[in-house]
């Protein structure tokens, strides 16, 4: 019992050193403060309004919020009739996420842009943001397939991985969580949330179901649901 | 430090602890359970939230305060698996999981006499440590009833005492009566999939499953909602051992279940026996319970863990551990899969509950001639959603697009945008033969929030049997997909070596103590007052689901409690 006891001490003690030298990392915040400041030196960048509209900025910067709305719009992009990843204010999810429940990921996504925006002014001589989409699209393939050099903690891979995971989360978790704006993403694949009950003609039928509101947990659609 | 005396001690309050919980105490036995989650009730799980239970897994334990690592040799380093697919709360699994209700067949229960009877001794890979039980399905069939019946089952009868009836599952062994309860309705997956399969000849039917089609026992019927797997059920209409079980050992008066604990050890006496169990409480305080009998029925891995950390100058090796062979032979099920998508019509699969919808059963276990297949055993066929829970989350996640079609950008969202109601997927839950190197130990360099080393698995389950089943399921996979009139049909990825659902082993039943860890009823051959009951003694473990064998199991070893073990302590015969 009594070595038990010990070792419990003890990880609750490496678990308290931990979180603490996690927040305190001086490198990161630095590298992001580099960014942010050419960032700011130029003239109104597509990164200096918030691209939610809204200003509260749970966790992000501007900067990083510009070059994480660019990435999951290019994971999920919009057009009209096919919502993605701005229509739903996915970078609005990740953000109040990383304030909340993923705070223990705020080094991960740290340590991810700085690498990320390395990469680019490495390879295209420009930040994530102000490149093409093809471009992005190059470098976001280059994560996913794990060409991307310079990343070390998180991986290229990981990263990727990690962003198209909360880019999903963002277009079709319930709206109550700060994505899935007006039901967009489920709008898009035409789910219609937690309903309570489904009839037998409703699993009997073979055409879409369209019969009752979309449901929230906070919020009801108005009218039977549609998509886009 | 409290230290309290009782005549029970339960370990885990899942799929196993209730029932034996209610059993005993009706028995007039004091019983504790200790549960390191929370006590949760039905107004708990509304509204459906997939985001929270699903993605972020809150009735699973947390994979970084509870870590269970992987390894897929002795040589590689273990690293902590991020989903763990079971129970973190009272009722255990049954509060989340997908209701599959499954009697094993006759020959899972002597696989290996079987295998050596129809194709000789050498078609069992010579590594393999596959065994038969020391019981047949004849001994376990009263106690499959009562699970049925008391718990609450839906299903329809395929072999009514010998005699084959159309419909239902014509391969299952013979049960004494029907389903308590009618089967569940078919959504549009099932009746696509019964018409594809009749068309190849075999044998499809409506999955058992405890959910209740109709009400039954004051509790509400299903609604079809399709928050299933993954989810509480918001009406009650799930048989988990939450609103079955529990109630009962409540109104026994005799049981109390203490949440928020966390047993870190058995403890035994200089001469051989189980005095107690010694836990932390939910304030971090540090309690003994003695008790006459401990009994552990926790997941799996806990199990092995215990006994390995209880050791003594007694038991060196940690306890009931005299045959060398626990947490050994560990296994989980094989997923194979493949999606079938429609261009003509829709599915809406998330509708109606959302694991195993309908299923065929001719290419499981020793249901099908495998003279000259390469491999011995076979895998369920079912029709299911994409991570056998319904919502968008998990489909993106889990969904694997099919070939030429990226995992983003525009060309995903329109896969997703088309097809999420317009897809089904099809998975063969293949089995896994025992090898005795795969295991569960201690891992030297993970712990978990209380300080216990995390339980490490050493498993990959690529081996020749094992992949030249998969091949030949894939096959048949397809081969329904097509059947079924779907538009494309493709392969889904498969699992790079990880354990996968059902994890089975570590403390193998027997009949004879040098090679086995417990006897029938789960009493540890070395010491007759210690327990342990659930799927970590399953010698094979068959393509089915676990849990209704888990809970028959459960009913049988408290019967025997009852019935024998309290006038007379001792070893059972």
């Amino acid at each position: 019992m009594t070595k038990h006891d010990a070792s419990r001490r003890a990880f609750l003690v490496r678990a308290a050193v931990g979180a603490g030298a996690a927040a305190g990392a001086g490198l990161v915040p630095d590298a992001i403060a580099q960014n942010h400041d050419h960032m700011e030196g130029g003239t109104a960048t597509p990164g200096a309004q918030h691209p939610s509209g809204s200003e509260h900025g749970a966790f992000f910067n501007h900067t990083d919020a510009a070059t994480i709305a660019a990435f999951t719009e290019r994971i999920m992009p919009s057009e009209p009739g096919k919502p993605g990843a701005r229509d739903a204010d996915v970078l609005n999810y990740i953000d109040l996420a990383l304030a909340g429940a993923y705070a223990e990921l705020q080094d991960f996504y740290r340590r991810g842009l700085a690498q990320l925006e390395a990469y680019c002014r490495g390879v295209y001589k420009e930040p994530f943001v102000r490149l093409s989409p093809e471009h992005q699209d190059e470098v976001i393939a280059s994560l996913e397939n794990g060409n991307a050099t310079g990343f070390a903690y998180p991986t290229a891979r990981e990263f990727f991985n990690v962003l198209r995971t909360h880019t999903m989360e963002g277009m079709f978790a319930d709206p109550l969580y700060g994505g899935n704006r007006d039901f967009a993403g489920w709008r898009l694949v035409g789910f219609p949330g937690a309903q309570a009950i489904f009839t037998p003609t409703d699993l009997q039928s073979k055409l879409e179901f369209t019969r009752a509101p979309i449901v929230g947990l906070q919020i009801t659609a108005k009218g039977p649901m549609g998509r886009g | 430090m409290a230290i309290e005396k009782t005549d029970v001690v339960i370990v885990g309050m899942g799929a196993v602890g209730g029932i034996v919980a209610a059993e005993l105490g009706k028995a007039g036995m004091k019983v504790i359970g200790l549960e390191r989650g929370p006590r949760l009730t039905t107004a708990d799980f509304n509204p459906h939230d997939e985001l929270r239970y699903f993605q972020r897994q809150e009735l699973r334990p947390n994979w970084k305060r509870q870590p269970v690592t992987w390894r897929p040799n002795a040589r590689a380093t273990a690293h902590p698996l991020n989903v763990l697919n079971y129970g973190n709360q009272a009722g255990g699994g049954t509060v989340h999981y997908g209701t599959l209700s499954w009697r094993m067949h006759e020959d899972d229960f002597r696989a290996r006499s079987q295998t050596i009877e129809r194709y000789g001794a050498s078609a069992i890979p010579e590594d393999s440590s596959l065994a038969d039980w020391p019981l047949s399905y004849a001994d376990l069939e009263p106690f499959y009833d009562r699970t049925e019946y008391e718990l609450g089952v839906s299903g329809k009868a395929g072999n009514l005492q010998g005699r084959k009836i159309d419909g239902g599952n014509i391969f299952e062994a013979p049960r004494s009566r029907e389903y308590p309860l009618p089967p569940l309705l078919d959504d549009q997956s099932g009746v696509l999939f019964a018409e594809g399969a009749r068309k190849l000849g075999y044998h499809p039917f409506s999955s058992p499953r405890a959910i209740i089609s109709q009400p039954y026992h004051d509790r509400a019927s299903c609604t079809y909602c399709g928050f299933c797997q993954a989810f509480g059920c918001h009406v009650g209409a799930k048989s988990s051992i939450l609103v079955t079980k529990l109630p009962e050992a409540d109104a026994t008066g005799n049981f109390r279940l203490l949440t928020g604990t966390m047993c870190y050890h058995v403890n035994t006496d200089n001469s051989g026996r189980a005095t107690g169990v010694s836990y932390y409480g939910p304030d971090g305080s540090d309690n003994t319970m003695e008790a006459e009998i401990v009994i552990l029925s926790p997941f799996i891995y806990d199990n092995t863990r215990l006994l390995l950390l209880s050791k003594t100058d007694k038991f060196p090796n940690g306890l009931a551990n005299s045959s060398g062979q626990l947490g050994k032979h560990v296994m989980a099920h094989i997923m194979a899969r493949i999606f079938a998508a429609y261009d003509d019509r829709f599915v809406n699969i998330y509708m109606g509950p959302s694991a195993q919808k309908h299923t065929l059963d001719d290419f499981n276990a020793d249901n099908f001639d495998h003279s000259g297949l390469g491999f011995i055993r076979g895998g369920q066929i079912s029709v299911s959603t994409a991570d056998l829970e319904a919502g968008p989350i998990g489909t993106a996640m889990s969904m694997d697009p099919p070939p030429g079609t990226p995992k983003w950008g525009a060309a995903y969202r329109d896969f997703l945008g088309k097809y999420f109601t317009r897809y089904a997927a099809i998975n063969s839950q293949t089995e896994n033969l025992a090898y005795a190197d795969q295991t569960i130990d201690l891992d030297p360099n993970v712990r978990d929030q209380y300080g216990m080393p995390a339980p490490r698995i050493t498993y990959d389950w690529r081996r020749p049997n094992e992949t030249a089943r998969v091949e030949f399921l894939l096959q048949k996979l397809e081969g329904v997909g097509h059947a079924m009139g779907a538009t494309k049909v493709w392969r889904g990825a498969l699992s790079p070596g990880v354990p996968g659902a059902h994890h089975e082993g570590g403390t193998r039943m027997g009949n004879d103590p040098k090679t086995s860890v417990t006897n029938r009823y789960g009493q540890t051959w070395d010491i007759p007052n210690l327990f342990v009951i659930g799927s970590s003694t399953f010698p094979s473990m068959s393509g089915f689901n676990p849990t209704l064998t888990i809970q028959a199991l459960a009913y049988m070893s408290a019967d025997a409690i009852a019935k024998r073990y309290k006038s007379r302590p001792g070893p059972l015969a």
